[in-house]
């Protein structure tokens, strides 16, 4: 009798956390390279009997619990800026940024320079090229940033080209296992790095959130519905509970 | 439940999304305005299961993980430095900047502050002063009698003086550029002081090694799109209004627990 309770609690809490997921994306809808999370769940089966002392086997209860959170890759919309020093990347290939406590990765190409012309990110991580940080002269201007990520500037008043370096584009087997660290930021831990040879860098492009509001409302409503449903189920069975307490204590006159 | 504050956090940075985008509305004419995007990072997450982890005695490793986020948080307001259109006003005094730096102006308490307003004018001692009455560096003073102001792409200020047929060169208006322009602090006025991270003040002279040239009698409008600040605006109240409607759904299935067993 109270396997139903226990089923719906365990339902109750996915559910919960699901919620707190939905709630994330929604709330990074505006966040520059922002991948959004979705929950996957299993069936836990329990026999609620140990002992098989019964003649036919005892079923199992079958409980839920969320096995994992499995992260959208897919490219978000492009957003033209017109700012030299924004990047998208068109391509499942990651910025490399140096972070406080080593490599981390990003697809948020908001860039800027700081006081010493170092190209870095909006937290002022340093911005990663194939030859260490990319860094600009004082003089330079029309800087240009090639699909490959080959960095160029004009240098005073030269009308060729100089390189400043060429932005980093990592690539890894399988980007869903990147751990998320917050500010935009991802740990590669023990994956294998690639140099991505597909993937292009756009420059005066920002990459938006991937986030399907659409999606992301129906999914919310559809939890909230399974929820209450599963609330409902639990006072219906308590009334049960209850009427049968109250119909077997009932003393017969 | 987390997945109201997560909510709320969301609110919270759509709000400063909808400040930040009607400061650039309510600045699209002002002379030399640069618009701000407002730029937001994920919260950190709580690794209710951390993928990776060993799964069972077998050493089966877990293929995901269940990550929860935390939420969002606002992590600056850039500003895009891009250069505005100019439109012609024929006044004689009026400078815009194509290209990179800005106006230096010296202030009444002796610091530099830098703009790209260039809606200059001739103040009682015929000194080119910004409409604030701030001189321009270095400092310009225009003959009483002087006729003919013509300012060069160099920045060269030369007036015709009476009883003269050429023109002479009075002085020169500097340009000075940052590394990192972006990084200057404003401070209204359509001012800016220098920050550490904007990096020192490089004076120079106007068209040359990467300054801009200066154009007179033109000014340079704000740099503001009002379509693209219009999509924006719109998309961030969207974004508010779905964040709210977390809150109210989460509200709903805790209330659903709370009604329980009644």
């Amino acid at each position: 009798m109270q396997n139903a309770l226990l089923i719906g609690l365990s339902r109750q809490m996915t559910l919960e956390r699901q919620m707190d997921v939905v709630a994330n994306n929604v709330a990074n809808a505006n966040t520059n390279g922002f991948k959004a999370d979705h929950s996957l769940f299993e069936e836990f089966l329990n026999s609620n009997a140990r002992e098989d002392n019964f003649i036919a086997s005892d079923r199992k209860v079958s409980y839920v619990q969320d096995r994992g959170t499995f992260r959208d890759v897919g490219q978000g919309p492009m957003e033209p800026t017109n700012n030299p020093l924004d990047m998208a990347i068109d391509g499942n290939a990651f910025f490399a940024v140096q972070a406080n406590g080593g490599e981390r990765y990003t697809r948020d190409g908001k860039f800027s320079l700081n006081s010493t012309g170092q190209l870095v990110t909006s937290d002022g991580n340093l911005v990663l090229g194939t030859g260490g940080p990319i860094t600009f002269q004082p003089t330079d201007h029309d800087i240009n940033v090639a699909p490959d990520g080959t960095v160029t500037v004009l240098e005073g008043t030269a009308r060729t080209d100089s390189i400043r370096g060429k932005i980093r584009m990592a690539s890894f087997d399988d980007p869903a296992k990147l751990t998320k660290l917050g500010a935009n930021l991802y740990d590669a831990g023990s994956a294998v790095i690639q140099a991505d040879a597909k993937s292009v860098v756009r420059q005066g492009y920002i990459e938006k959130s991937n986030v399907n509001s659409v999606g992301e409302m129906s999914r919310m409503v559809e939890v909230m519905r399974s929820y209450t449903a599963i609330a409902n189920l639990l006072q219906q069975q308590s009334d049960l509970h209850k009427s049968a307490i109250e119909k077997l204590a009932d003393v017969p006159a | 439940m987390q997945a109201l504050h997560t909510a709320a956090t969301g609110m919270a940075a759509q709000e400063l999304n909808v400040q930040v985008i009607s400061n650039n509305i309510a600045n699209l004419r002002t002379t030399g305005f640069k618009k701000q995007t407002a730029a937001f990072q994920d919260l950190i997450y709580e690794h209710v299961r951390r993928v990776g982890a060993q799964a069972s005695d077998q050493g089966t490793i877990l293929p995901v993980g269940v990550d929860v986020g935390g939420g969002v948080k606002t992590v600056g307001t850039p500003r895009s430095m891009t250069q505005g259109t100019l439109s012609q006003t024929g006044n004689d005094l009026d400078l815009a900047i194509s290209g990179e730096g800005f106006f230096k102006i010296l202030m009444p308490d002796g610091t530099y502050q830098y703009t790209r307003d260039g809606t200059f004018q001739m103040d009682n001692q015929g000194r080119v002063v910004t409409a604030q009455g701030n001189p321009v560096q270095p400092t310009i003073t225009i003959p009483n009698n002087a006729s003919g102001i013509a300012v060069s792409e160099q920045g060269q200020v030369s007036v015709t003086l009476p009883g003269s047929s050429t023109s002479s060169i009075i002085g020169q208006i500097g340009v000075t550029r940052f590394i990192n322009k972006a990084g200057l602090q404003p401070v209204g006025s359509n001012l800016f002081t220098e920050t550490p991270a904007s990096g020192a003040p490089q004076d120079g002279t106007a068209n040359s090694e990467g300054y801009g040239k200066l154009t007179q009698g033109s000014l340079e409008q704000a740099n503001v799109d009002v379509v693209s600040e219009m999509s924006d605006l719109i998309a961030a109240q969207r974004a508010y209004e779905m964040n709210a409607k977390v809150i109210s759904a989460a509200d709903q299935m805790m209330q659903s627990t709370t009604a329980l067993f009644r």
